[in-house]
């Protein structure tokens, strides 16, 4: 009899390499255990067993041969033990489970396991505690370290326990929440959550006093008292992550607020001026929606998972990733998500911050594991669903240390009709079921939507954490996508994100009028959940559907011969109210305008900011080929290759301009796919942000991203008519009136460029309170905002795959900058790499640049143009390296320099709007007449040597490419 | 001719998999595994069988495991029987992983698996471009083939054979393909040609009679010329090298 089963591999891993390595000890092995709530006989452990491992390279650990089989590795002393907290998700545990439900049939009753990582070393109990830092979250796993004597004894005597949900067995009676209390006493519930019957609280509601009293005074209108299901349903519905309320808020003199006036005022007034169908679905839905051809919609969604991910890096990235591609899911009647995008902002990861969100304890995680979290929870979410992920990038910066930013984006492709009808438009009809499918809720996530718009601090809740199971959300995803979207068996869909069911019926139920929903129904992951967690929960992979009452029968049976759980829970109504039962006991009803629209508009107030600009630092003397190594070895600038290879950017076959170009690899700006077997044309996708230019002008700032990712795209070789861009904003301190002028201000840049480019804001998204507040290590309080961050996602349609460029000259082509150079450098990577030069910073000049976009598109259609690069961070100067490393060619460069401008100037200011390009000499004539009036500068020519040379007047300035190739691959420090 | 190629539990090259036997002639269908085990017969309508690439459960309990021990238990004997037909069986990546797992290849004592698929010495996810060589191979799928630049995307692509059963592998002839540097040698285990430290620079391998092949790359990834990596500099054919597999199995048959 036992109660686990542990296995290892009898080779070692590259687990165990990398392990061995990091920590400089050959002593380490890990072992895979499975802890059961029962215990097995030996016919039942060996059955199990077999199903579970590999005779070929692993060895299954008995009581007989454990210490035996052990000791042949080495002379072990300690153990640390890692298993899931109870509740926490187990991917790994629920395919056992099936597995053993699978082939076993019905021999085996029910029961509990949990999956459990056993590292095993030979040092000193140090060496253990450390690796256990770096392997486990205390927030989402326990940790048990103990010696190697202690593990043997566990296993002779079945000691080894699972975790298991414990929730205290109670029944459930209405509460009612009396509100005519002081306002202290209100605030605190506000702050701290409903006050439990044993005093406790229950967890952030994130209303503030106004919103509160808004709810009070609706209620003795109605005159009884709101249930506690009431209050939390409208704490998430009005969450500052649900309503945006800063972003329609009053400020200053802008009654409509900045969303209304710069964002969908730009949209509105672009698709004024463009009368065609490019746009198709706006802000209104999930995602945004555009035209790709005329028998398909594109869709596009970027969230951001910024909290969850510093708390627990891989639930929080994975949870970001798989969370967006169900936007996708949610787009009109169901897109298929067709590629992945990700954008980090990240500390340092080879400083040690010591930040802690109480004094002396409960520290931040290191930022190495941050990123390395947030890097592989993207990768098992993106690769495991089937999706490439081509497009992205990461940016360092100190500020990041008390809150990593994690942008997660998801494309999808969905037919225009569907059975005759457009798919982008749905309405849940009365009368329809409320079907619930994917995953079982658990106490997943609770708070999370109320949370992630209030400041990191002491009192945020540990059960927000959540972690994505991508292998539930495909097979829910390929039912939805493969059979039942195309016979048109639901009449609407949406994702259960952010608030939960509470959010998506809520949401929903606004094309109908109202809904009730029969909590008791919902499918639940463990007993004992009350019903305002339930309706809550934000437990992942489930979307909801309105469906006529004849489908549901086939639309049940279609989920569940896919192995996937689908139930009805509800149905929507004609009566504009919000009904939720539990046990027949009404336990919600709200006027459906009063839930949506019942917060108090906030009246908000700006102020200028002081301008904090970075000390003047000394530049050290050094050559011009050693500034270039030290630009392209900077974390923000060296390549990204690394992420590149472990996502998985070739699935589905789309691939057609990849993250990695050039014969040399470098890292691209823009990617592309080509979505569709029966059509050339392809989607070109790129994304800008530059925080580091934010505090200086929030204004310039937005106007360098949107013209980044606007120019990313055209460089690619997308049409110009076809490009539309997303908005992220990723805000400090939001109540505070100098950071809420940088933010109107960058909004307003977004109207201003966004109309003189004409590309339409299709979906945007803001998370405005990316503040850390806690301690250092003395004990010191510290508050750490993040730089203002403004990402722009850009999409576009290229039409033909002969408009695809490349960023690789051939011998003999001749190199020109497109645009004008500028003494730009003010916040540049010289700036912080090298030193500081008497400079401003770039400010875009939308006509100039537009001139440059448009005869560079005509160029290149007419294939005048043979190689392009973006010019961005590091200016000229790196992207001359760039192509040359990419192409393993030499270029020349004459630095023959006019305008009174310096060497360092030209080659490094971040003058935004320029373009290196190269071309056969014989197309100058063409180019030339094309590029009359614009500004362009030969700069010199590819050798196809294999140095890249700098000449001026008096000398020649030389580096091999294959020195700098190595700069550029440097692997970062700490990851 | 007709294809069948599987889906269901985190199977996800499905349709660009099928879209390449289509375009090579062959009709097809994408089964759901349940759909199978529901009605094992629809298994005589088809003259391939394709497992394409993907995540099956996860990658859970070792990649391809679960799902060999789900077709196992239900389709092992209709799946053996078909693979001892003049018929043809391939498994991509995933779909590879589960036919080691299954033992269906090298399938020399046709009861065990003998082979692995164990984890990238890298210790990481690789998504990369390599070049491999068919080795001196009978399989229909591998016939005329001299050598093949295609993607890998896996994190558990390392073979792991025993060595007297490596002997017996090579005295067969049952090594598929090898990874293969820049200057088209074997590529000695040297990383990144050989992306996951595979014994013998294995890439893939085939059943004696060379009907079955389960490989790690992903000839459906390579199928157009544009899927190439850098193909704007290169002279282009209409295909790239991943055609070339999907054709011999429609030679095959006709």
């Amino acid at each position: 009899m036992t109660n686990t089963i542990q296995i290892l591999s009898i080779e070692k891993t590259g687990k165990e390499s990398s392990l061995q390595k990091e920590h400089n000890n050959k002593s380490i092995k890990i072992i895979d255990g499975y802890f059961f709530s029962t215990n097995l006989d030996d016919q039942k452990f060996t059955k199990i067993s077999k199903l579970i491992s590999n005779d070929v390279s692993q060895t299954i650990l008995t009581k007989k041969n454990v210490n035996k089989v052990l000791s042949s590795y080495s002379n072990f002393n300690w153990v640390v033990e890692i298993k899931f907290l109870p509740g926490v998700t187990d991917n790994i545990a629920t395919t056992v489970k099936e597995i053993i439900k699978d082939n076993l049939k019905s021999s085996f009753k029910s029961f509990e396991l949990g999956s459990t990582k056993i590292i095993l070393i030979k040092g000193r109990k140090e060496d253990i505690t450390k690796i256990s830092k770096n392997e486990a979250n205390p927030l989402i796993q326990t940790i048990k370290i103990y010696p190697f004597k202690k593990y043997l004894n566990n296993f002779k005597k079945n000691q080894f326990k699972i975790e298991k949900v414990k929730l205290p067995k109670k029944k459930y009676s209405k509460k009612e929440i009396n509100l005519n209390i002081s306002d202290h006493q209100l605030s605190l519930i506000g702050k701290l959550g409903i006050e439990e019957n044993d005093k406790s609280r229950r967890g952030t509601l994130g209303l503030d006093l106004e919103s509160l009293k808004a709810i009070r005074n609706y209620f003795s209108t109605i005159k009884r008292k709101p249930t506690d299901v009431e209050i939390e349903t409208l704490a998430q519905t009005w969450s500052e992550h649900c309503k945006h309320k800063i972003f329609s808020a009053k400020i200053d003199d802008i009654h409509e607020g900045i969303f209304k006036k710069y964002i969908k005022g730009a949209t509105e007034k672009i698709i004024q001026l463009r009368k065609d169908n490019f746009c198709v679905s706006l802000f209104t839905d999930n995602a945004g929606g555009i035209e790709f051809n005329k028998d398909w919609i594109i869709c596009h969604k970027v969230e951001t998972h910024n909290t969850p991910s510093a708390l627990d890096p891989f639930g929080g990235a994975i949870t970001g990733i798989v969370g967006v591609n169900r936007d996708c899911l949610g787009f009109g009647k169901g897109a298929k998500p067709i590629a992945n995008t990700y954008s980090y902002y990240l500390a340092d990861p080879n400083k040690k911050y010591q930040l802690y969100r109480q004094k002396n304890k409960d520290p931040m995680l290191p930022a190495n594991f941050i990123a390395k979290g947030i890097i592989s929870g993207v990768r098992v979410g993106g690769n495991c669903s089937g999706i490439p992920t081509p497009q992205g990038n990461v940016y360092f910066d100190d500020r990041f240390a008390g809150k990593p930013l994690v942008f997660c984006g998801t494309v999808g492709i969905i037919p225009k009709k569907i059975k005759g009808k457009l798919s982008h438009k749905k309405k849940a009809n009365p009368g329809d079921i409320i079907l619930m499918a994917g995953g079982r809720v658990g106490k997943d996530g609770i708070h999370g939507a109320t949370f992630s718009s209030e400041e990191l601090d002491p009192n945020s809740p540990v059960s927000a954490v959540q972690i994505g199971d991508p292998i539930t959300q495909k097979k829910m995803s390929d039912v939805i996508i493969r059979e039942l979207r195309d016979e048109n068996l639901y009449s609407s869909i949406t994702d259960n994100g952010a608030g939960g069911l509470s959010s998506s019926i809520g949401e929903m139920a606004k094309e109908s009028g109202g809904f009730i929903v029969n909590l008791e129904k919902v499918p639940l992951k463990y007993n004992g959940l009350y019903p305002w967690e339930i309706w809550v929960s934000e437990s992942q992979e489930r979307m909801t559907l309105a469906v006529p009452p004849a489908n549901v029968k086939k639309v049940i049976k279609r989920f569940n011969a896919r192995g996937v759980e689908a139930t009805i829970i509800g149905k929507f109504i004609k009566k504009e109210k919000a009904i939720v039962k539990y046990n027949k006991t009404e336990i919600l009803n709200l006027d459906m305008e009063f839930l949506h629209e019942g917060y108090p508009k906030l009246n908000l107030k700006t102020s200028f900011p002081k301008i904090k600009k970075e000390k003047k630092k000394i530049i050290k003397n050094s050559s011009l080929i050693d500034k270039l190594h030290k630009l392209l070895s900077s974390p923000n600038i060296v390549s990204k290759e690394f992420i590149a290879t472990q996502y998985d950017h070739e699935v589905q076959a789309t691939s057609i301009i990849k993250p990695l170009q050039g014969e040399g690899r470098v890292f691209g700006n823009a990617t592309a796919i080509k979505p569709l077997f029966d059509d050339e044309k392809s989607i070109a996708l790129s994304q800008a942000a530059y925080p580091q230019y934010a505090e200086t002008n929030p204004y310039d700032m937005a106007g360098c991203s949107i013209d980044t990712a606007y120019k990313n795209l055209i460089v690619s070789g997308a049409n110009s008519k076809k490009i539309a861009i997303l908005d992220n904003f990723c805000w400090c301190s939001s109540d505070e009136p100098d950071r809420l002028y940088q933010l109107k201000e960058a909004a307003k840049a977004c109207y201003d460029y966004a109309v003189a480019y004409q590309t339409p804001f299709i979906s945007g998204k803001d998370s405005m309170f990316n503040d850390f507040k806690g301690f250092d290590k003395t004990g010191k309080s510290v508050k750490i905002s993040i730089p203002p961050t403004l990402l722009i996602s850009s999409i576009g349609v290229v039409d033909k795959i002969s408009h695809l460029t490349k960023m690789t000259p051939d011998d003999g082509d001749i190199l020109l900058v497109l645009g004008n150079t500028r003494n730009e450098l003010q916040d540049s990577v010289y700036f912080k790499i090298i030193g500081y030069e008497k400079s401003k910073n770039p400010v875009v000049n939308s006509k100039d640049a537009l001139r440059t976009y448009r005869n560079f598109e005509k160029a290149n259609k007419l294939r005048i143009i043979n190689s392009a690069i973006g010019i961005d961070l590091g200016g000229i100067g790196i992207a001359v390296i760039k192509m040359a490393i990419a192409s393993k060619k030499g270029l020349t460069i004459d630095l023959k320099l006019k305008n009174k401008i310096s060497v360092d100037q030209f080659l490094f200011s971040e003058t935004q709007s320029r373009i290196l390009v190269s071309m056969k000499k014989n197309k100058l004539v063409n180019f030339k007449k094309i590029f009359k009036g614009s500004d362009y500068t030969i700069i010199g020519k590819c050798t196809g040597s294999d140095v890249v040379e700098f000449k001026d007047n008096k000398k020649i300035m030389r580096g091999k490419i294959s020195d700098f190739a190595k700069s550029y691959k440097q692997s970062i420090k700490g990851l | 001719m007709n294809v069948l190629v599987l889906s269901g539990y985190g199977i996800n090259c499905e349709n660009e998999t099928l879209h390449a036997f289509e375009v090579v002639g062959f009709k097809g269908k994408i089964v759901h595994i349940n759909d199978l085990i529901q009605n094992p017969k629809q298994l005589n309508n088809y003259q391939v069988f394709a497992i394409p690439g993907g995540f099956s459960y996860g990658d859970d309990t070792g990649s391809g495991n679960a799902m060999a021990k789900k077709i196992m238990t239900n389709l092992y004997d209709q799946l053996i029987n078909f693979s001892l037909k003049d018929k043809l069986i391939i498994g991509i990546c995933n779909g590879c992983q589960i036919l080691i797992n299954l033992g269906l290849v090298p399938s020399l004592n046709k009861k065990d698996p003998e082979v692995a698929l164990i984890e990238n010495k890298s210790g990481s996810y690789e998504c990369r471009w390599v070049d491999v060589k068919v080795s001196n191979n009978k399989s229909p799928w591998l016939e005329n083939i001299s050598t093949l630049n295609l993607p890998v995307a896996h994190q558990e692509g390392q073979f792991m054979i025993p060595i007297n059963l490596l002997k017996t592998i090579k005295a067969n002839n049952l090594i598929g393909l090898q990874y293969i540097n820049h200057h088209k040698k074997l590529a000695k285990g040297q990383f990144p040609f050989n992306p996951n430290g595979s014994k013998d620079d294995i890439a893939a391998l085939t059943n004696q009679n060379g009907n079955v092949l389960a490989m790690m790359p992903h000839p459906e990834r390579a199928f157009y010329h544009y899927h190439i990596p850098n193909w704007q500099s290169k002279t282009l054919k209409k295909f790239g090298d991943g055609y070339k597999i999907f054709m011999n199995a429609k030679k095959f048959f006709t």
